[in-house]
């Protein structure tokens, strides 16, 4: 059975792709800002914490990680409106991938903490600090240095992810692509594009958390 | 026709574990080879292989695993063969596994030392030889933990399958799920049981990682 | 009351013992050089005193504070008295002069202008005023050191206590140092240092003490020390390491 590829029709919908790159983009901004900052908190927290405290941070990181994302997406789909919060589908997947973010991100951001020696901390003792300023002086600036490479890696990942987003029905772009199948039934040729799609973004985020690496972390 | 969740429930996304493991088991049997391949390839001194084998993993790991399922799932039939969903997926996440375990092998590799390399080439020893009897064997120590723990990744990447039709843990909570109306239980049992899983599998690869650091 | 004393100290890693009933008590003014084999316990008399090590028995008061009460307010104690490391401990990320404001801005909380001061003072003083706005890895061992004494002598110590500062240093690094070290027991600074560097004892300390097996087994000015030792433990050190 011969095949006749056709591209014109997926080219034709090509607004509708750019929509769901667009939430694509915006879903992997936000989720990377607020997984960040979540992640580092937590990390602070599995360091410096009490007890009881860290044993929480632990046990998160370690329920997300040994999860699927999918799986997470629909627990807190289903699971906010039967407390009663209502959100929209865009919200929703931003906060199941930001808290799922900011697992990996807590993980990675704490291997750096403890990177730091501890003679770099004696050091900021010995000189009066706090130790929230020796948290803020002396170990973020370099433990954040020492593990950027494997945050910007997450960062893709996460990138990649968006798209179990679509799942939930957030109109991101391999929602978009999906939507364009069911209609016009050129599913290989869809997907090809949705796929090539992806790579690019993959290869200009990277090329973007590089020029971020030169630029804040030039000396 | 909604029902009401029961007992028998649980039971049924626990049997359908086996489909999970089973999915992850072919996954890792198409993968590694493959990825054993790839770790070979961007090893060699010949930088247009190793551009080979990077642009292979690059492109892999590029691209999300939905996209992967979906190209083959469609692909196959595009090329006249009907393939089961199963078989889809197994091919999409090996391919998948193929490119991940093909970085971390191949990162793996390229951490012996040279003086292996040129220890066992001055013996006359061939690129194949050398690997298969000095350098994987090192390797190997230090590969396992990062496979193990990729591992865990391939298991819950296994979800995705349901995607594309395949009747794993996560399809078999989604099917309960439009059946019983009760989502948030099914889903909260689903996460249970993916935990249950793939914990001891993750604290068994820091294991192997903490005695990999002691004894270096 | 001496203005730094230590109380029948008694330090223990584990089983094993590293400080014995130690007692002493420092001037204001004096210059104390610490010598002795590793393993006798000398950085470890040295990090308790600005609390960095902690006691299971005895006291460690500086000026009247007890550095080893839970409830102290060490930090205020710390801001005072200045610690040089063996491995200079300056912050990467910093530049020279970063390092040297941080602890007048967010310790002491000094204005800017006043911290930059502080910090062009220091520099002076140990012979680096042109290095402000360089990083450590472009510095060599002995600037970096020198570095190191600036920072702490920017938060203007009545103590500065230094652990085996040149002993990390490439020889011809050292004299630098030293003579910064000169300069300040001149300007009348409180020192404890331990040390290797035996002719710099011998040139500058008001007191030596000599540490074996966890005790001051010896102590005195350094005439005496170096020129009349008076245990055999003391001759053997000094017989192996003067050669």
């Amino acid at each position: 059975m011969a095949y006749t590829f056709n591209f014109r029709d997926v080219f034709a919908a090509k607004d509708a792709l750019l929509d769901g790159l667009a939430l694509t983009l915006q879903l992997t901004a936000t989720t990377i800002v607020f997984g960040f900052i979540i992640g580092l908190g937590v990390a602070a927290t599995a360091v410096y914490g009490p007890r009881w405290a860290r044993r929480a941070a632990h046990a998160y990181v370690e329920v997300i990680r040994n999860t699927p994302l999918i799986v997470q997406l629909f627990i807190v789909f289903f699971g906010l409106p039967s407390i009663g919060i209502k959100l929209d589908v865009i919200t929703v997947a931003t906060i199941g991938l930001a808290i799922n973010l900011a697992a990996y991100a807590a993980e990675i951001i704490r291997a750096g903490i403890e990177s730091i020696p501890r003679s770099q901390v004696e050091a900021g003792v010995s000189l009066g600090f706090t130790r929230a300023q020796i948290f803020r002086h002396v170990v973020l600036i370099p433990a954040l240095r020492n593990v950027y490479p494997s945050l910007m890696s997450q960062f893709i990942l996460l990138m990649l992810a968006t798209s179990v987003a679509s799942q939930i029905a957030a109109p991101e772009l391999f929602y978009a692509g999906s939507i364009i199948q069911s209609r016009t039934y050129r599913d290989f040729e869809v997907y090809t594009v949705i796929a090539i799609a992806y790579l690019v973004l993959t290869v200009c985020l990277r090329l973007l958390f590089g020029a971020v690496h030169r630029l804040a972390f030039r000396r | 026709m909604i029902r009401d969740l029961s007992w028998i429930d649980p039971v049924y996304l626990v049997f359908a574990l086996r489909w999970t493991i089973g999915l992850t088991v072919l996954a890792l049997l198409g993968g590694a080879p493959l990825g054993l391949l790839v770790a070979a390839i961007g090893n060699t001194k010949r930088p247009a292989m190793r551009w080979l084998a990077q642009g292979y993993v690059g492109i892999v790991q590029g691209v999300p695993l939905l996209a992967w399922l979906f190209l083959f799932f469609f692909g196959f039939p595009i090329m006249g063969v009907e393939v089961p969903a199963w078989l889809a997926a197994s091919i999409a996440l090996s391919v998948y596994a193929s490119g991940f375990l093909g970085e971390i092998w191949r990162g793996a590799i390229k951490s012996i030392p040279r003086t292996q390399w040129e220890a066992s080439g001055s013996i006359g020893m061939s690129y194949a030889e050398q690997l298969r009897h000095v350098i994987i064997p090192q390797a190997v120590r230090i590969a396992t933990p990062p496979t193990v723990g990729f591992v865990v990744q391939l298991i819950k990447n296994t979800s995705l399958a349901s995607v594309i039709g395949f009747v794993e843990l996560t399809r078999e909570g989604q099917m309960t799920a439009a059946a019983t109306l009760a989502q948030l239980p099914v889903y909260l049992m689903v996460g249970t049981l993916y935990f249950i899983l793939c914990y001891p599998i993750t604290v068994y690869s820091r294991t192997l990682e903490r005695r990999l650091r002691g004894v270096r | 009351m001496a203005f730094v004393e230590l109380r029948s100290i008694t330090k223990k890693f584990g089983d094993h013992v590293v400080l014995r009933d130690i007692d002493l008590a420092v001037e204001k003014g004096e210059v104390i050089a610490i010598i002795g084999r590793s393993g006798s316990g000398k950085s470890t008399l040295l990090r308790c005193v600005n609390g960095l090590e902690g006691v299971d028995a005895g006291d460690v008061v500086v000026d009247g504070v007890r550095v080893n009460d839970a409830k102290a307010d060490l930090r205020a104690l710390r801001a005072r008295i200045g610690f040089v490391f063996q491995g200079y401990n300056l912050f990467p990320h910093l530049t020279v002069e970063r390092n040297i404001t941080l602890g007048p801005l967010i310790v002491k909380h000094v204005g800017r202008e006043e911290a930059s001061r502080l910090a062009r003072d220091a520099l002076r003083r140990v012979g680096l005023a042109d290095k402000a706005h360089a990083y450590a890895d472009q510095l060599s061992g002995g600037q970096q050191q020198r570095v190191a004494i600036a920072r702490s002598l920017a938060m203007s110590p009545m103590l500065m206590l230094f652990d085996e500062i040149t002993s990390a240093l490439d020889p011809e690094l050292v004299g630098e140092v030293l003579r910064v070290l000169e300069a300040m027991a001149r300007d009348g600074m409180t020192m404890l240092l331990v040390t290797h560097e035996m002719n710099f004892a011998r040139r500058v300390a008001s007191r030596v003490l000599f540490m074996h097996d966890g005790r001051i087994w010896e102590q005195g000015p350094a005439t005496d020390i170096f020129g009349a030792p008076r245990t055999d433990e003391l001759q053997n050190f000094l017989g192996a390491v003067l050669n």
